[in-house]
Formats: C-alpha cells, sequence, structure tokens
C-alpha cells in the first residue's frame, strides 16, 4: 500500500463522526488539563483509560492521543501567565514567556506559543509518516536479540539523557522491571510474588499503578504549591496579533526546532521533555545575542514549543511500529492498545491500516481543531487559571478511585492505588523519578520473553547479542550511554582538584 | 520546590532511599532465588529474572546510599498532612465502598481529602462535597449506570 492510499483510508476513519467527536473531545481536555497546573497530560489519560473500555478503539486511541498533544498546547499558558508550567514539556517556556507577559506581550508570547506548536505538529506529521514506513520496514529483519537488546538501550537512554542521578534513575527502571514480574510467569505458569492474592495473578493493574505514582503523587505536592499569589493578567485577542519583526522571527526556530524534536521524539527513551529544553539550549547558541534570551525572546518559545510538539508525534513511531514505548505517556498508550485487542509492533501497518492510518490523519485534524479553538478561546482558558486548585483536586480524587474501580469492579485496586500513591509521592519527594518506574513496569514482561527467546535460539550463548550487527550496534550504544555518566564525574573531579 | 544546601547535613533523602532500594533488592532476589526455579542461560527459570534484578537493584541502592553520606542534601519539604489526607481519603473509599456505598463513600472522601486544604473555612467544603457528589450521582449512576452500590442498604 502507497503512502497515498493509506492516507485516504486514514481519512477515512478519522471523518467517522464518532471519531471526530472524540478528537474534539481529547483536545479540549487536553487542553484544559494543560492549562490547570497540577494535572498533567499522564494523570488525565490514566483517568479516561478506564472509559475507552466502552467506547470503539479507534475513537479511543485517537482521543487519548488528542489529550496527549492538547496538553501540549495547554501547558504554554500557564507557563507565561503564572510562570507555573501546566506540563514538563512547558517548563521551558516559562523562561521566556512570562518575562514578555510582564512586559504587556503575553498575547503575542500565546500566539507564538500556539502557531509554533501546530507547525511542529504538522511537520511532526509528515516526519512520522516517512519514518514508520521505514523502520516499520527495518524492524520486520529484527529477531529476539535485536529487540531486547534495543529496549534496554531505551531505558538506558531514559535514565542517563534525562535529569537526576543516573545511578537513582536506573534504580527506579529496575524497581519498575521488578514489579512487572509480579503475576502468572507466561512460560512456566508459576506464580511469582502473588503471595496468594487472586487478584495479583494477573499482574499489578497498569490503571493503578499510573494513577498512584502521577494522579496522586501529583496532586499531594500541588495542594500547597497551587495556592497562587494573583490572578492571572487579561487576554484580548487583539492582543494576540504579532507584529511584522516577531513574525520574521519565527521561521528558523520553528524548523530547526521541529526537526530536533522529530529526531528526539521518535528515538525510544528520549521524550518531549527532553526535546524542548536541547531546543531552548540549541536556539540561545545559534542567537546573534544570546543575553536576550531569558528576557523576553520569541525565539525561546517557538523553538521548543515546536520541539516538544512533533517530539509529541514522532513518540508514535517507536511505539506503533517496534511496539517499544519511548517514554510513560506511549507506555499507556501501548497499554491501551493492548487493552483493545491491537498488537503494535511491525505488522500494525499490514494488519491495522486502518487504525495506523487513522491515528495519522486523526493527529492533523485535532490539531486543526486545537488551533481553530484555541486562538479564540483563549480568554476562556485564561479564565479557568482562576480556579483554585481547593475546588479541583477533591474531585480528582473521587475521580481516581471510580477510575480504578470501573476497571475490574475491585475495592482491592482502589487501597493498592492509596499504596502506591504514598509511595510514589515519597519517591517524587527524593527526586526519583516515577515515570522511569512506570516505563520499566511497561517493557519489563516485553524484555523478559525476549530475553528468554534469544537464550533459547543461541542454546545459552550471549555471544548472539554481539554476533548480529544491528544488537551488537545497540550494546555498544548502551554501554556508551552508561558511560557518559561516568566521564561527567571524572572531569567535575579533575575540574575540583585543579 | 528545593530548599537551601545546607553544608552540614548529609543527603538522608538518597542514604534512606538508597538503602530501603539495596534491602528491597537483596529481599526480592533472596525469595525468588528460595521460591522459583532459577534455570540455566538456555533455559531460564521463572526465578532468573527477577533474583538477577533484585541483585541490580540492591547494587544500585548502594551506589546511591554511599555518596550520600557525607554530601550535603537539600531540605525538601514533605507535605505531611496532604499526604495523610490524600491518601486516607482513598483508603477510606476503597474499604467502605461495598459496605456504605456510593453516595456515602463518596461524601466521606471530598470531605477528608477537603480537609488538608491550606485554606480555612467550614462553608466552602460543604458547597464541595454536595458538588462533588451530585456530579459523581449525575455522570456514575444517572449517565454511565456504573454497576456499583450506590446507597448503603442498595447492596
Amino acid at each position: 500500500m502507497t503512502t497515498l492510499d493509506g492516507l485516504a483510508q486514514g481519512l477515512e476513519v478519522a471523518l467517522q463522526p464518532s471519531v471526530l467527536i472524540y478528537s474534539l473531545l481529547g483536545a479540549v481536555l487536553g487542553t484544559l488539563v494543560g492549562v490547570l497546573p497540577g494535572i498533567g497530560a499522564m494523570a488525565a489519560i490514566t483517568l479516561l483509560l478506564p472509559i475507552t473500555y466502552y467506547i470503539s478503539s479507534q475513537a479511543a486511541l485517537v482521543m487519548l492521543a488528542a489529550v496527549y498533544y492538547g496538553a501540549q498546547y495547554g501547558g504554554a499558558v500557564a507557563s507565561i501567565l503564572l510562570r507555573l508550567p501546566g506540563t514538563p514539556q512547558a517548563a521551558v517556556t516559562t523562561l521566556d514567556g512570562y518575562p514578555m507577559a510582564q512586559q504587556g506581550r503575553a498575547g503575542v508570547a500565546l500566539f507564538t506559543a500556539m502557531i509554533s506548536s501546530f507547525a511542529g505538529s504538522m511537520l511532526g506529521i509528515v516526519m512520522l509518516v516517512v519514518l514508520a514506513g521505514w523502520l516499520g520496514r527495518l524492524a520486520t529483519s529484527f529477531g529476539a536479540a535485536e529487540y531486547t537488546a534495543m529496549m534496554v538501550m531505551g531505558l538506558v537512554a531514559a535514565s542517563t539523557i534525562g535529569e537526576g542521578r543516573p545511578a537513582k534513575s536506573l534504580a527506579m527502571v529496575v524497581l519498575g522491571l521488578i514489579l512487572g514480574c509480579v503475576g502468572t510467569d507466561v512460560n512456566s505458569g508459576a506464580q511469582r510474588f502473588t503471595f496468594g492474592q487472586v487478584q495479583l495473578m494477573d499482574g499489578i493493574n497498569l490503571v493503578a499503578l499510573a494513577m498512584g505514582l502521577f494522579g496522586l503523587a501529583e496532586v499531594i505536592g500541588n495542594i500547597r504549591k497551587a495556592e497562587r499569589d494573583g490572578p492571572p493578567p487579561r487576554v484580548s485577542l487583539r492582543q494576540l496579533v504579532p507584529a511584522r519583526d516577531d513574525v520574521r522571527r519565527l521561521f528558523a526556530p520553528i524548523t530547526r526546532g521541529t526537526l530536533l524534536g522529530g529526531f528526539f521524539g521518535a528515538l525510544p527513551g528520549t521524550g518531549s521533555t527532553i526535546s524542548s529544553f536541547l531546543s531552548y539550549a540549541m536556539e540561545r547558541r545559534v542567537a546573534r545575542r544570546p543575553e536576550r534570551f531569558g528576557k523576553g525572546a520569541i525565539e525561546g518559545i517557538a523553538g521548543p514549543e515546536a520541539a516538544n510538539n512533533s517530539a509529541s508525534i514522532t513518540a508514535f513511531v517507536p511505539t506503533l511500529t517496534l511496539g517499544i514505548p519511548g517514554d510513560p505517556i506511549m507506555a499507556l498508550m501501548l497499554g491501551a492498545l493492548v487493552i483493545h485487542g491491537i498488537q503494535p509492533g511491525p505488522m500494525m501497518l499490514e494488519a491495522n491500516p486502518g487504525m495506523f492510518w487513522g491515528l495519522v490523519v486523526s493527529f492533523g485534524i485535532g490539531n486543526l481543531f486545537l488551533l481553530v479553538l484555541n486562538l479564540p478561546l483563549i480568554g476562556i482558558w485564561v479564565a479557568m487559571l482562576r480556579i483554585p486548585f481547593r475546588w479541583l483536586y477533591p474531585a480528582i480524587i473521587v475521580f481516581v478511585c471510580l477510575g480504578v474501580y470501573s476497571v475490574r469492579g475491585s475495592t482491592f485496586d482502589i487501597v493498592m492505588v492509596a499504596g502506591i500513591g504514598a509511595i510514589g509521592y515519597a519517591l517524587s519527594v527524593a527526586a526519583f523519578s516515577p515515570a522511569l518506574l512506570l516505563l520499566g513496569f511497561v517493557l519489563g514482561p516485553l524484555i523478559e520473553t525476549n530475553l528468554r527467546r534469544a537464550m533459547l535460539i543461541s542454546r545459552g550463548d550471549p555471544m548472539i547479542f554481539l554476533e548480529r550487527p544491528v544488537a551488537c550496534g545497540f550494546v555498544i550504544a548502551t554501554l556508551a550511554l552508561l558511560a557518559l555518566p561516568l566521564v561527567g564525574m571524572i572531569r567535575a573531579r579533575r575540574a575540583a582538584r585543579a | 520546590m528545593p530548599g537551601p544546601i545546607s553544608a552540614t547535613t548529609p543527603d538522608w533523602h538518597d542514604l534512606a532511599w538508597g538503602a530501603v532500594l539495596a534491602l528491597t533488592g537483596l529481599a526480592v532476589a533472596g525469595y525468588a532465588a528460595l521460591h522459583y526455579e532459577f534455570g540455566t542461560l538456555r533455559r531460564m527459570g521463572p526465578g532468573f529474572f527477577p533474583v538477577v534484578l533484585g541483585l541490580g537493584l540492591a547494587g544500585l541502592g548502594l551506589l546511591i546510599a554511599i555518596p550520600a553520606r557525607n554530601r550535603p542534601g537539600q531540605v525538601r519539604p514533605f507535605a505531611w498532612a496532604q499526604a495523610v489526607g490524600v491518601i486516607g481519603s482513598l483508603l477510606v473509599f476503597g474499604l467502605l465502598l461495598d459496605r456504605i456505598g456510593l453516595m456515602a463513600s463518596t461524601v466521606l472522601c471530598v470531605a477528608i481529602s477537603s480537609a488538608v486544604a491550606p485554606r480555612g473555612g467550614f462553608l466552602w467544603r460543604a458547597v464541595l462535597t454536595v458538588a462533588v457528589t451530585a456530579l459523581v450521582w449525575l455522570l456514575f449512576v444517572a449517565g454511565l449506570n456504573l454497576s456499583i452500590p450506590v446507597w448503603p442498604w442498595s447492596r
């Protein structure tokens, strides 16, 4: 099937009225959670996951994806107006967005964020189509050894490239892998770590784990923090219109940000947050007058906003073509696909073309919704920022309880979420990344199955990972990623001694 | 929000969590080694993966704890009251739902969780409790028709 046939088929799927409605719903909900500091895309998608049991798989995936990229739009609003990032990806946008708002240019900053997000997403879709076809073909030549090595590389990349101490990040990944072992072992049927509890035989519930780690921990951490000092400034439509000089400054940062975000989004292990930080660093480096950054440079909004949207689109490449989620949100998407009986992987393009192309086309439609809705509705989003968090979080907690309960009608799961939430909050206070724990949890069973298969094929000879060139490449990359923090440490020691 | 760096204290967070993770890793590896078949490299048993991971976690826990002994740590505020309120409201909801029904457990859950908000006053909490309970009834009972005991007597 050619790309054009695919797009035509995707258009047919994405234009079904029910799919359109869920795409719109997801885009609006995503913007809402992005705008409101204290509920991230992660928590929102987890909350919606149980609801998707009741709708068609296409509508479900389209809606969850729209929440994800919609949150990228919304996240910028609170960053610019209140210096409170609505999402982690939007943290960079506070650096120049808030100073612009203080100079009375909040409208232009918001316009820049939205138009850059839109451009980044649209170009990201093109990259998604090109990369997915290419990677899908490459992936059909992958065996168990390649899969194992690639997933291990993804996990190591996520722990060493991201923020925080690498040992702490790796520990979270390993803890996640261990939690993934709970339940019935597929190979032998042995009950692992179930301690006789029937509820644990299917393993720890993904929804319960994600809600505890993200929903609850985020709520607890934000109750005190989110009582803000002042109301956000008012923004009128006329203020959104940028000057000609502003427009001229947008093109290059958007292009650079999109390419950078598209590249890093497609790699497993790196996500949209890292892309937006890298894009900011790049813009400052290429700028003729870098001292403007941090004081309201429009490039400092355009580049990162384009980058994180482009990355959040291309993040679907490894998820859909390899079945390997690059970040925790993609891990949830993978979970949602599997719940709906769709196995992502190299065969998905052939086995489920309607799903794949429908999703691709819906990205375009959803982003169009976001652009035409968000510019005129900006006043409503700004008004949303006036709702104090104390009105929201008790309702969120009740929804968490009911969301978890509705998955399989078990109050045991609600109690489990409470326990996971307590641990998750304590971990996040100590600067451990719960996102990496979830990534390990989702990839754990896949890695174990592929590792066992690879060792069976090679008759117990671990050399299989070095003899096969692609697998060997992944192993070398993994070792390099592990060495990276060591090199940094040695350098810091030397610098301290000198 | 990370607090000021104090030069005298060890990094308590990393020290404590490093130790906890190391012990957890050892416990996982030990339990798996005793209860599940380890197997061989060629034919891995159900114990292989957990034992290796448990030992890995133990090593990483030590890597976190040992350098933290004589490193100045950051003082990070822990929202005790908020954590207890939120976790407690979930426990109450989970443990009582089957016994007292959806409406009563929602009222309790909202009342407990809103009690730890940093703003005083009784009226707004009462209004919020009524509003959320009504919303839950509209969405989950009238709208989605969730199969759940609604009232204490409707079991």
